[in-house]
């Protein structure tokens, strides 16, 4: 007989541990998924999804599980909050949980911790509720967040903190952009409605198609035609806030995956559009999304910080500087981004942005547009690091953003994630006429 | 030891009854040793002799992770079956393909060892199943037997292409 089909709670605990240990999940899951079926991939996800976005809550019910900690097992660590998790939020009979789990322990090596695993799961089933009420009622372990990032987030967003976090353990929804090269987004709808796909229109973003119910892209009507492509909401924006026209010379200078270059050839015609990213590899995505969409792009692989290695010296009508950032905006979307990151980041992530923004700020045209953008909550990457950019150059100016989406703050524009967004800062800057160059 | 070729369905080797081992010999020996290479290679949890192309009542399993939990089961009958259940199942003359059938998850073994004693023994889950898989083989049955026809047609189908494009 062939081996048995793998475990799938062995392998959400491997791809769970993985993570803890400092890889993305994204990478842990492909190395999990690999060779799955569509259903037993979606299901293991489901698992280390729910587990790593309720990480800390789960450990410690955990804790208070366990007779005594376990040390140095991290995937026996990780297969118990598996377990906990289908019986706390999963639509799985809770026998099949159990079971499950408690099989998941010899396929982890560890034959001895079927007792163990069986006993807090069955310990979790019979006194769960109370334990649930036990459980400290701080923010950090009800929304499972690191303690500096609920201090951070409750510094910048004091009215609205607890919804901000709450907000980032809701997965979000799979929205779609329509090129419209292609056709309209009234027609899209259309074609979805055809095809028995629930969606519906975004309004502050003209192209954002949202999905009622997420599903593989590749099932979707136009994907592989290139008639829609995957974008949030928030990422739809700059697009319109760049302001491009025509046969300008725009520079999408943190490209990678190439979404928001895409999103700018869709709409304006003519325009000679140069995309960098520091990545190679990276780089070979913006390259499959935008043969996919039959776009063209200059593409270059190189560092943003130093234009002396690539710049030819013509200046840009357009920069858009989609920079390199905490990404705690988009935690509903990766929520591995919680324990990844690290309080020290931060700092080095706004002197890292500051550093991209003076060295591109001499590549702008005089009658230029600089788009600013970032996928963090926190004002030190972005509303600190404009303001100190404005501070410092003369000739730049703000060019404010009116919009009917999230809130203008003394510099830029911050949009709370949630909903049909993601987190997201903007800010906008031109030249101050008649200043010279800095 | 060595790695023997395990033959695929539909070859028509698959399909008849096993005659009962009577002669424990030096050459038994020396095919359970070569069995059990064969199966742990594949990689797999069972090999029955006739999935090598020997008609005897013989096979090998071992359901453990680290290998270490061989057993030879020679001219075995079910003496007790018990609560059916759906399980996910495949088989190393089916290649990848793998699809659900009922088992018994208990039961309970009567066969020969390697030396010809007698043995009982009581299984479930995983050994349970694979028992019953070992089994149907050596009565010349695959586990596709249990599917709808629409179903075997299909993997027949698939199984001779792979086989035309390997060769
Ligand atoms: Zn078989």
């Amino acid at each position: 007989m062939a081996n048995p089909p793998p475990n799938l709670r062995a392998r959400a605990a491997l791809a769970v541990a993985g993570v803890m240990q400092g890889s993305s999940l994204d990478d842990a899951l492909a190395a999990q998924t690999a060779a799955l079926s569509a259903a037993d991939a979606a299901l293991l996800k489901a698992i280390a999804y729910g587990v790593v976005r309720e990480h800390r809550l789960l450990e410690t019910l955990a804790g208070s599980l366990l007779q005594k900690p376990l040390r140095n097992e991290p995937e026996l660590q990780a297969l118990l909050l598996c377990g906990l998790h289908q019986l706390r939020a999963m639509r799985v009979p809770p026998h099949a949980a159990v079971g499950e789990t408690v099989a998941a322990a010899p396929a982890l090596g560890k034959p001895w911790a079927k007792g163990l695993v069986n006993a807090v799961l069955r310990r979790y089933q019979r006194e769960g509720e109370a334990l649930e009420r036990g459980l400290p009622a701080t923010a950090a372990v009800r929304l499972s967040y690191p303690d500096w990032l609920v201090a951070a987030v409750k510094a910048d967003w004091p009215d609205s903190w607890r919804q901000v976090l709450a907000a980032g353990n809701e997965p979000g929804p799979l929205t779609l952009r329509v090129n419209r090269r292609r056709g309209e987004r009234a027609s899209c709808l259309a074609e979805l409605a055809a095809a028995g796909i629930a969606a519906e229109a975004v309004a502050d973003a003209p192209d954002a198609v949202q999905l009622a119910a997420p599903l593989p892209v590749e099932d979707l009507p136009g994907f592989t035609a290139g008639r829609i492509s995957v974008q949030d909401a928030s990422a739809q924006l700059a697009a319109d806030l760049l302001q491009a026209e025509p046969g300008q010379r725009v520079l999408d200078a943190c490209s990678a995956p190439g979404g928001k270059a895409a999103h700018l050839l869709e709409r304006v015609d003519g325009l000679d559009l140069l995309a960098l990213d520091s990545d190679a590899q990276r780089l070979r995505r913006v390259d499959e999304n935008l043969r996919r969409l039959e776009l063209r792009a200059g593409l270059l692989a190189a560092d943003a910080a130093k234009p002396s290695a690539w710049w030819d010296g013509r200046p840009f009508d357009r920069i858009l500087l989609d920079a390199p950032c905490s990404g705690t905006g988009v935690i509903r979307r990766h929520p591995d981004i919680k324990w990844l990151r690290r309080e020290s980041d931060i700092p080095r992530m706004a002197e890292l942005q500051q550093r991209l923004l003076r060295a591109l700020w001499p590549l702008l045209g005089p009658q230029g547009v600089l788009l600013y953008a970032t996928c963090s909550l926190l004002r030190a990457e972005g509303e600190e690091v404009a303001a100190q950019f404005l501070a410092t150059h003369a000739d730049a100016r703000e060019l404010p953003i009116e919009a009917g989406w999230g809130e203008a703050g003394s510099t830029g524009r911050r949009i709370a994630p949630g909903g049909s967004h993601d987190g997201f800062y903007y800010a906008r800057f031109g030249k101050t006429p008649g200043a010279s160059g800095s | 030891m060595a790695v023997l070729p395990i033959l695929h369905h539909p070859d028509p080797r698959l399909r008849r009854k096993t005659p009962p081992v009577e002669r424990f010999d030096q050459d038994l020996q020396r095919l359970i040793d070569d069995m059990f290479e064969t199966m742990y290679a594949a990689p797999g949890v069972g090999l029955a002799a006739n999935q090598v192309g020997v008609q005897l009542r013989l096979a090998v399993m071992d359901c453990s992770d680290e290998h270490d939990q061989p057993l030879v089961m020679i001219n075995p009958e079910l003496v007790m079956t018990d609560d059916p259940q759906e399980v996910e199942e495949g088989c190393l003359s089916v290649p990848d393909i793998r699809d659900k059938i009922r088992r018994y998850n208990k039961l309970r073994l009567r066969a020969l060892d390697r030396n010809g004693q007698p043995y009982e023994l009581e299984a479930d889950g995983l050994m349970a199943q694979c028992i019953q898989h070992e089994i149907d083989h050596l009565d010349g049955k695959l586990y596709i037997d249990y599917l709808s026809s629409l179903k075997r047609e299909r993997i027949r189908k698939k199984l001779q292409k792979a086989a035309v494009a390997g060769g």
